[in-house]
């Protein structure tokens, strides 16, 4: 995915101005940024779910030229927050994942068999999604976005993985786990854009970091060569320490 | 269980033996025994030309309101949603009230004309609410339904002026209308209503996983690969087209669209591959009992059907609230 000069003001205010990048397989890009600074926004634009100024290619074809069809085929989103109001239990919300592609119903109920072992949530699947935990919610959600990348794959395609802070209520372990499958998904070739608030975790597993501050980029590149002391300080308002530690790089704070 | 049974020929043939047997039930509902109606030439006018098509009718806008609250429910991801919020009930009533008076008013005979205006003042209130409404915005459908409720809310002022302006018979006539009859049934609107349940019952079917998706929200569905926008119009057009034609067969009937949707998530769960087949056929169930009841009860009387599916379905669904408890946060 290209992005050319990508602006959009919303009631007046510029939320994102001139934004150029390119999104490459097998990369993981971590967007990172204070609240406000237009993270999300771009997440969203990037899904084709708004409308901006400039443009946004997907292997050179402009991405509002897609049907819903085609980029469900190419991307797979996961929002902030769950808005589900209905009693839907935790399969039904998994098996919609498979719903671009062509398969039959036994296929998709061995994929989503397959997903709830392979995640480890069979206690969960029965159970009507509103009434799981925040985390558990979050593990689901992005599960079903890793059913919808893993057909892509299937399909011998590199698809696009958005995640909106997708570790913010997950617990320690499964932060590793949300890591390993980011990791799992750029080797098999898709290109995952993280939206992330621990600067140790981007550190750790981004290839590449894009800083955003009030809707610009502030700063783009690999993550050890960006994240610098000074810029963190400056872009998030708190005194930062980079600390070395035999090869691996962490963030203080004070 | 339920939902095994719903998805097998096995479910379906229990679903339509279930319904057979409810509206034969009410086919011999009444103070003419069964023996004289089978058996004398006014029995069987009565059977054939009377009864048959104000049950089969009952059915038919039953299972219609209750697919048509489940599709604006769903679309709108607001359980609160039914038929008449985007203002085709209030649009059908104030046409229906316009001929009432009108026709008394030039001393004309007017029934037939009655359910056209009916049907043509919901379909000019839904475009003017999906004019209003402008969907294509973000937020669009939020919009809407304030658009809805907007020209509800005109209808209702009009219809309110209208009746200083009414005589007392017509007075009568656009009150009773307003609560809902069947006991105008006969086999056009019986044919008409049908054809319309058979379009949405062909279309419908092919989008239970794209309304699911909905559920979850605009911008998951968007990215799972449903054309939202699309979805919503296609829906919005037929819900107005099932309930102008129900409001024009039979005036105006609460409740079912709003919980009949309700009572079968609470068996069921939203999904949408069960929740359909359940929706059409205990929507059409519970109009043709609570028709029989509203003909029966005060019999030679009879109640406006309105009247019934409240006083029938309210505390049911007072009862599966508290049942259900807090687990209800739909």
């Amino acid at each position: 995915m290209t992005l050319k000069q990508i602006s959009l003001k919303r009631n007046g205010k510029q939320v994102l101005h001139n934004i150029t990048g390119e999104l490459e397989g097998g990369k993981i890009i971590a967007l990172l940024g204070p609240n406000g600074a237009g993270k999300s926004t771009l997440i969203q634009a990037m899904a084709g779910l708004l409308t901006c100024t400039g443009q946004i290619h997907i292997d050179g074809q402009n991405i509002q030229e897609f049907s819903a069809e085609q980029l469900a085929k190419n991307l797979a989103y996961l929002p902030q927050h769950s808005q589900l109001q209905f009693p839907l239990t935790v399969e039904e919300v998994l098996s919609l994942a498979t719903l671009p592609f062509k398969l039959t119903r036994l296929q998709q109920r061995q994929q989503v068999k397959a997903l709830i072992n392979q995640w480890g949530i069979e206690s969960l699947a029965d159970k009507d999604f509103r009434q799981l935990s925040g985390g558990e919610q979050q593990r689901c959600q992005i599960a079903r976005t890793y059913l919808q990348l893993s057909n892509m794959t299937a399909e011998n395609k590199r698809g696009l993985w958005l995640l909106d802070e997708p570790a913010s209520s997950l617990d320690l372990e499964h932060q590793q786990q949300l890591q390993q499958v980011c990791l799992r998904a750029a080797k098999e070739g898709h290109c995952v854009v993280i939206v992330l608030h621990d600067l140790n975790q981007a550190l750790r597993l981004a290839d590449e970091v894009w800083l955003l501050e009030k809707g610009e980029l502030r700063a783009q590149g690999v993550a050890t060569e960006v994240m610098t002391e000074a810029l963190i300080s400056q872009v998030f308002n708190v005194t930062a320490r980079r600390i070395e530690n035999s090869g691996d790089s962490f963030f203080i704070y004070s | 269980m339920i939902k095994k049974l719903l998805v097998s020929p096995f479910g379906w043939l229990v679903g339509i033996l279930f319904s057979l047997g409810i509206c034969s039930a009410a086919l011999f509902l009444g103070s003419l025994e069964a023996h004289s109606l089978l058996n004398s030439e006014i029995g069987h006018h009565i059977l054939w030309n009377i009864r048959l098509p104000r049950v089969l009718l009952a059915f038919v806008i039953g299972a219609s309101l209750s697919l048509a609250g489940v599709m604006i429910q769903s679309n709108v991801r607001n359980p609160l949603a039914d038929p008449s919020l985007i203002g085709v009930s209030g649009g059908a009533a104030l046409g229906a009230a316009l001929m009432i008076v009108a026709a008394d008013l030039v001393a004309i005979q007017a029934q037939y004309f009655i359910p056209l205006a009916a049907f043509i003042g919901g379909i000019l209130a839904t475009m003017a609410v999906l004019k209003l409404g402008r969907n294509d915005m973000p937020g669009g459908m939020a919009l809407l339904i304030l658009a809805g409720i907007a020209i509800n809310v005109v209808a209702a002022s009009l219809i309110g002026l209208l009746t200083y302006l009414a005589t007392d018979s017509a007075l009568r006539h656009i009150t009773f209308w307003s609560l809902g009859s069947l006991a105008s049934a006969n086999y056009f609107w019986l044919t008409l209503c049908s054809l319309a349940l058979l379009l949405v019952c062909f279309w419908l079917p092919k989008q239970h996983r794209k309304l699911d998706a909905i559920l979850l929200g605009q911008a998951e569905a968007n990215t799972m690969g449903v054309d939202v926008k699309r979805l919503q119009i296609q829906s919005i057009v037929l819900v107005a087209l099932l309930a102008a034609l129900a409001v024009s067969a039979c005036g105006i009937i609460g409740f079912i669209g709003l919980v009949t949707p309700h009572i079968g998530r609470m068996l069921v769960g939203a999904s949408h591959r069960y929740l359909l087949p359940l929706s059409f056929f205990l929507g059409g169930s519970l109009l043709v009992i609570a028709d029989g009841l509203a003909r029966t009860i005060i019999a030679p009387a009879e109640l406006p059907i309105g009247i019934v599916t409240a006083l029938l379905g309210a505390p049911v669904f007072i009862w599966l609230l508290i049942r259900e408890g807090r687990r209800l946060q739909w």
